[in-house]
């Protein structure tokens, strides 16, 4: 079996992106960037009701407008709308306001239909039903072991809280949609993706198209968070579009259109009671859960599952436990596979009821944790973060910071059981007479830094530079590679790239008659070459990745009691991926993950409009995302472990950010606000400082 | 947006001259914009150009009153050192506008004619009262960023930051109406939101703002807000306030607040009742019930009551610090 080299000079070290200067120079082409000759604007028709029954649709004044070649309208006859912002038709024309004037001018015969769209009143049994003739909600479905019932009045300490979490967004900088040339030849798209294998297969599907007959490219994207995973409605449409106005066609979903209908994290409503012995040992454990992954709930996740079920009691080993979960379905759009499904909320319930339940006990939350955490990674990590966060001289009783702004500290785990190498990635690697070197795989840089690890993996092994090394990803013409999701791009490629750089030394080696062809004898190797440059493949190969990497995070808070307002001081980050690639991109990652944490701890939230159905917040003035004047201190702490291979951060680096937030929060506050996001007005609330409504 | 003539005015009157009855004025454009855009408002005819209205985008610093002309922008009304010094609550205000890049480019003028923030007004697909529905969604539904007081059905707030600062400095704007200088408090600029759902201030159409005069009557001002987030956010409750103070002890004090009605919210009798007076804590917290009296907390937008509440006291307390 290969292993990693153990004196490196690249891996493990910090190296700036190889594509920085593209990207700062505007030179970069993202696929909103892409202009095919000929191209023309494509856009969607969106049903402005949250539920109606579609009696037809009518183009003929669309195709009218100046500029419009082509108007498609999805589904044949009647059809049930299920949500607000479901795709309707679409068009393209040559310029964005003629596609705008045209969408006005489509007809849509649409009787309302009763709706629901808030998850609490979708399980009464009066509600409107979002599925005619079916209830909202699954079987509950439930988990148990031990006895729980027996167990509980064996505990010296019982906590029960009902913890809620938000509908979160992902909102990646660059929206969804793609550029689709089809033509009798077959099929191109330039994909804002995260797996361009996955959309390739999509096209072919839907779409009937040899798998061979379909091209997908994404040289530079912006973000996707889970939510790119297919060619989705809009690139099925474009893709139509194309064909009849025999155009390529781009296609962009705007602000407005991504908080409607391409993904989601589900909501989370946890009604939690758990019970400690004396000792401070968990022994018991209840929680019922549900919330909504939107109309489909769950079926039209475009990779992976819709994140409803939480994996409970998440980190801790409980002996007797029961989970009861239920799947409800509101008239909203679909959730989606969301930077660590099920995580983070499962985290904010459980990290919640830890320090509770610590607080009950009358035990230090971080020696409870360790306590009861079975993982020894997560051991060293919280001694580490202890020291580095100087958690013993901060951590206060709950409320007794003094004064009227009052700071507070929490702590919370970060489990990911994936982020392992996907087996079938494969590479292949050029080596040129001059020395050059070109890399090519089939995976996509989401904006991780994928490139940049090729370069870093290919250079150390090859004895070069980073900068010496031409890398191109984001196309499917190269060797396959995976999906950017599940925390495993860096662990696919860089084991594919070690082995497409070994098979390339061995056999320059054989060619060049030189026993040693890396560094500084590179380029003579390469010179005998001759003319033919060295075309080499490489694979995936075992013992070179791991999975499961853990992470621990503290958070430090000042809360203004009179006006409600958190701000949030410092995080420590400790995390581990076992062996580092580069520091920085990995450290960008983790910072990136902290932020989005802080998102969904205080200003994140879908607000969905009970009266009529829609989003009341489609845009970033509503729907708030932190900013940099919000962005605290960000201690990353990296635990670098060689010995397990590489693995994935992206996901662990959000799972415990908010948790560990909510809890600093009611660390200073001595009372606990249960929901996220931590609002002023929640705030306030919970410090029982808000008035009842007068009713006139 | 629906298709419009573009043309640039070269003096007041021909603005007025070139607008017509459906015409707009475009100045900074960062809300006309977005409400065409979502067709949010009556389709124009046309925009009318005002940033070539000669004399508009000066500030006049005199003895007795300055006047700020309304193309002056946002951010040179941040970071003009002489308004730091003079007005320090407008210079703090001017800060807490949007972003850097919107305070560059957002007008004095365009600030305080913005139209509503209510998330029903703008959302693209409800029919409110504001949009000459028959139903405030706000009111029986999500009110969470809504109005303490109102005049009428309607409980979408005034946002600008502007007017609820200017309000506390007593200052006047020059608004040009059918060739004819006419002059509104801040109370006037906006009581026809008050009154009417489907306004959201008092100017008729062809009216054009001018100029802010505001008296150099009180030596002391601030202006704080608390948003869910730390910057780019708007105020969930703002408070205003300017005062002379001699020893400690107020004299023509004023309090205004914004995002709590739909005009700057000014009890006159709070300010009556501080003038003269020494400011500690009760009298502050007195001055806070007083301007706080009779307003209507909603089923979500309760905590502004005591968020209004600790605001108008730190103000205050700002003021004599």
């Amino acid at each position: 079996m290969p292993s990693w080299p153990s004196n490196t000079k690249y891996i493990g070290a910090e190296t700036q992106r190889i594509d920085a200067p593209q990207k700062l120079t505007g030179q970069a082409r993202y696929s909103s960037d892409i202009q095919a000759p000929g191209w023309l604007y494509g856009m969607i028709l969106r049903s402005n009701l949250p539920a109606a029954k579609i009696g037809g649709i009518n183009l003929d004044k669309a195709r009218q407008i100046p500029g419009i070649k082509a108007a498609i309208a999805l589904g044949d006859g009647e059809r049930t709308v299920h949500f607000y912002g479901e795709e309707l038709a679409a068009v393209a024309g040559t310029t964005k306001q003629a596609c705008l004037d045209a969408l006005r001018a489509i007809e849509v015969d649409a009787t309302p239909l009763p709706f629901v769209v808030n998850e609490t009143d979708a399980k009464k049994d009066d509600s409107a039903q979002v599925w005619q003739g079916s209830p909202n909600f699954s079987q509950p479905s439930t988990r148990e072991k031990g006895d729980v019932d027996s167990a509980f009045p064996k505990c010296a300490a019982v906590i029960e809280g009902f913890y809620t979490t938000p509908v979160q967004i992902h909102n990646p900088m660059e929206t969804h949609g793609n550029t689709v040339s089809w033509t009798d030849d077959g099929l191109t798209c330039w994909a804002s993706t995260q797996g361009i294998g996955g959309v390739r297969d999509s096209f072919a599907g839907a779409l009937q198209l040899d798998q061979s007959k379909v091209r997908v490219i994404t040289e530079y994207m912006g973000g996707g968070f889970g939510a790119k995973f297919n060619a989705g409605v809009e690139g099925i449409l474009a893709a139509r579009l194309s064909r009849e106005a025999k155009a390529p066609v781009r296609l962009m979903l705007t602000r407005f259109d991504q908080a409607l209908a391409v993904g989601n994290r589900p909501s989370s409503f946890q009604k939690i009671k758990m019970g400690a012995l004396a000792d401070g040992t968990l022994h018991a454990f209840e929680m019922d859960n549900y919330g909504t992954a939107g109309f489909a709930a769950g079926g039209a996740t475009g990779g992976g599952g819709s994140g409803v079920e939480l994996p409970m009691p998440y980190l801790y080993r409980v002996p007797n436990s029961r989970v009861t979960q239920t799947v409800v379905a509101v008239n909203a759009g679909s959730a989606r596979a969301f930077r660590a499904p099920s995580n983070p909320p499962a985290s904010y319930g459980m990290e919640s009821a830890m320090d509770d339940l610590a607080v009950k006990l009358g035990v230090d939350p971080v020696e409870f944790r360790l306590k009861n955490d079975p993982s020894p990674i997560r051991q060293r990590e919280y001694a580490i973060g202890v020291e580095k966060f100087g958690w013993k001289d901060k951590y206060q009783k709950p409320g007794t910071s003094p004064g009227i702004v009052k700071i507070g500290v929490g702590c919370a785990g970060a489990a990911w059981p994936a982020g392992g190498g996907s087996r079938g990635t494969q590479a292949e690697a050029k080596i040129f007479p001059d020395g050059s070197v070109e890399l090519r795989l089939g995976v996509q840089d989401i904006g991780t830094g994928t490139r940049t690890v090729i370069a870093v993996v290919a250079a150390e092994t090859l004895g070069l530079t980073p900068e010496q090394i031409t890398v191109r990803v984001g196309d499917t013409n190269f060797p396959w590679g995976p999906g950017s999701g599940g925390s495993t791009t860096c662990p696919s490629v860089s084991p594919a790239v070690f082995d497409v750089c070994n098979n390339a030394l061995q056999q320059l080696q054989t060619l060049s008659g030189m026993a040693d062809v890396r560094g500084d004898n590179w380029s003579a190797a390469c010179k005998k070459l001759g003319v033919t440059p060295l075309n080499v493949h490489g694979q995936w190969q075992p013992g070179l990745s791991e999975s499961h990497a853990c992470g621990v995070q503290f958070a430090e808070v000042a809360v203004d009691t009179e006006t409600g307002l958190v701000t949030l001081k410092k995080v420590v980050a400790v995390h581990d991926c076992g062996l580092i690639i580069d520091k920085l991109t990995l450290e960008s990652q983790i910072n990136g993950g902290v932020i989005m944490g802080m998102g969904y701890a205080l200003y994140e939230e879908r607000v969905m409009d009970n009266l009529s159905g829609v989003v009341l917040n489609p845009n970033f003035e509503t729907y708030k995302l932190p900013g940099i004047a919000d962005v605290p201190d960000i201690d990353v702490v990296l635990i670098n472990m060689p010995e397990r291979g590489v693995i994935g951060i992206g996901e662990p680096a959000t799972v415990p950010t908010a948790a560990a937030i909510g809890n600093a929060v009611a660390n200073a506050l001595g009372v606990r606000v249960s929901s996220l996001p931590i609002t002023p007005a929640k705030v306030l609330a919970a410090l029982g400082k808000v008035p009842p409504a007068v009713t006139t | 947006m629906n298709a419009f003539q573009y043309a640039t005015a070269q003096s007041a009157e021909s603005a007025r001259e070139l607008a017509g009855a459906r015409g707009m004025y475009i100045a900074g454009g960062n809300d006309l914009l977005g409400l065409l855009k979502d067709y949010l408002v009556p389709a124009p005819d046309i925009l009318v150009n005002i940033k070539t209205l000669p004399g508009m985008n000066q500030i006049q610093r005199g003895d007795k009153t300055w006047a700020i002309g309304a193309l002056v922008t946002v951010a040179e009304v941040e970071d003009d050192p002489d308004i730091q010094e003079t007005f320090p609550g407008l210079h703090e205000a001017a800060a807490e506008i949007a972003s850097q890049q919107i305070r560059n480019v957002a007008t004095v003028g365009g600030n305080l004619a913005q139209h509503s923030r209510c998330w029903y007004f703008r959302q693209r697909d409800t029919v409110c009262l504001k949009k000459g529905g028959d139903l405030c969604y706000a009111l029986n539904s999500d009110n969470r960023y809504h109005s303490l007081f109102t005049g009428n059905t309607c409980i979408s707030p005034v946002v600008s930051s502007l007017a609820t600062m200017f309000a506390a400095l007593d200052a006047t704007a020059v608004v040009l109406r059918n060739g004819q200088e006419t002059r509104m408090s801040m109370n006037d600029l906006y009581h026809a939101a008050w009154e009417n759902p489907l306004a959201h201030n008092s100017l008729n159409a062809g009216d054009l703002v001018t100029r802010v005069e505001i008296p150099v009557a009180r030596g002391r001002s601030t202006y704080m807000q608390v948003s869910d987030k730390h910057t780019f956010d708007w105020a969930l409750v703002s408070c205003a306030a300017a005062a002379d103070v001699d020893g400690g002890k107020l004299s023509s004090p004023r309090v205004a607040l914004g995002s709590i009605s739909p005009v700057p919210h000014q009890v006159e009798a709070a300010n009556a009742f501080l003038d003269g007076r020494t400011l500690d804590d009760a009298t502050a917290a007195a001055a806070a019930d007083m301007i706080l009296a009779g307003a209507k907390p909603l089923e979500h937008n309760g905590y502004k009551m005591p968020l209004a509440h600790a605001l108008i006291r730190r103000a205050l307390s700002k003021l004599v610090a």
